[in-house]
């Protein structure tokens, strides 16, 4: 079943990667729900998502043909996700430094009670006090990620992802309080 | 007199007075961290950020993008436009040089025609 899927995927990739049209919108159409889960995990603004969103699928677009393993989609598609929101969050810092606006002008938070319950306040709300590296794992980790898959898209080894995960899991923790006063 | 037995259990009970319903659910929740449910009410939220029709804007706008000269053409681009401009400048420089060389050319030979017909002229 696993694997029919795999391959059909693999398909749909080969068909987006000859410019057929109706493969690239099958595959934004099937991804466009968890790219932006990941763009929203990774920012913590809902006004990004949109936005970070498009530009992912953009780049999607027009760099599917150079992807060389149509089988590695998904890790591809989420390592343009992750780098694309870390350059916002790159260009958000820079924009802090040189404009005259405190970070409170910047990084409007969202109002308690915006986002439905209190888990995903929580939630938000511990996301937000942790780097953006370990946003992109945990948010990976919920995407499904096997450990390998992870390490591939961060370009970086197994354990290092096993004990970097073990790290972020345990901040999220600490910072995780479904009955916190905002 | 209360016993000291009483005053714990009074001391308990105004303890545990502090804590709002459903305390018990609230510290599990907080011990496991968040579920997975609630992963998904946040990627829930997400996708209703995009609005209808986002997989037909992002295909319009690739399109768009593609559209769009890459910034090697348009290096090459201003690269040609220099080169005729700086050919162009060249070309009328040496046109205006040739000009002005003729131009001198001619007077120094009516110079010389002068010259050689008051020798003429000296001579008789």
């Amino acid at each position: 079943m696993e694997s029919t899927s795999t391959t059909a995927l693999a398909d749909l990739v080969r068909r987006a990667q000859k410019g057929e049209e109706n493969a690239q919108r099958e595959l934004i159409v099937a991804y466009q729900h968890r790219v932006a889960g990941f763009v929203y995990a990774m920012t913590n603004r809902s006004d990004y998502v949109e936005d970070l969103s498009q530009q992912v699928f953009i780049k999607m677009v027009r760099a599917i043909d150079r992807l060389q393993a149509p089988a590695q989609f998904e890790s591809w598609l989420f390592r343009l996700a992750r780098n694309t929101c870390i350059d916002q969050l790159r260009r958000q810092k820079l924009r802090r430094i040189f404009l005259p606006f405190g970070e409170e002008h910047e990084n409007i938070p969202e109002p308690p009670g915006a986002v439905d319950t209190e888990e995903l306040d929580a939630l938000r709300h511990a996301l937000a006090q942790l780097r953006p590296q370990d946003r992109a794992l945990l948010a990976l980790v919920q995407e499904g990620r096997s450990h390998a898959e992870i390490a591939q898209t961060l370009d970086t080894t197994v354990a290092a992802v096993k004990a970097r995960l073990h790290r972020a899991r345990e901040h999220l923790r600490e910072h995780y309080q479904p009955n916190h006063e905002n | 007199m209360k016993t000291e037995d009483q005053a714990w259990r009074d001391l308990q009970a105004h303890a545990a007075a502090q804590l709002r319903t459903g305390f018990a659910d609230r510290a599990l929740r907080v011990a496991r961290g968040p579920e997975h449910a609630t992963w998904r009410e946040l990627n829930a939220h997400a996708s209703r950020q995009l609005r209808p029709g986002f997989a037909e804007r992002v295909l319009r706008a690739a399109r768009a993008a593609t559209e769009v000269p890459s910034l090697s053409s348009q290096f090459a681009l201003s690269a040609a436009t220099a080169i005729v401009c700086l050919a162009a400048v060249v070309f009328m420089q040496d046109r205006s040089a040739q000009q002005a060389d003729e131009r001198n050319l001619a007077d120094w030979q009516r110079i010389v025609l002068g010259a050689q017909e008051s020798q003429d002229i000296d001579s008789i």
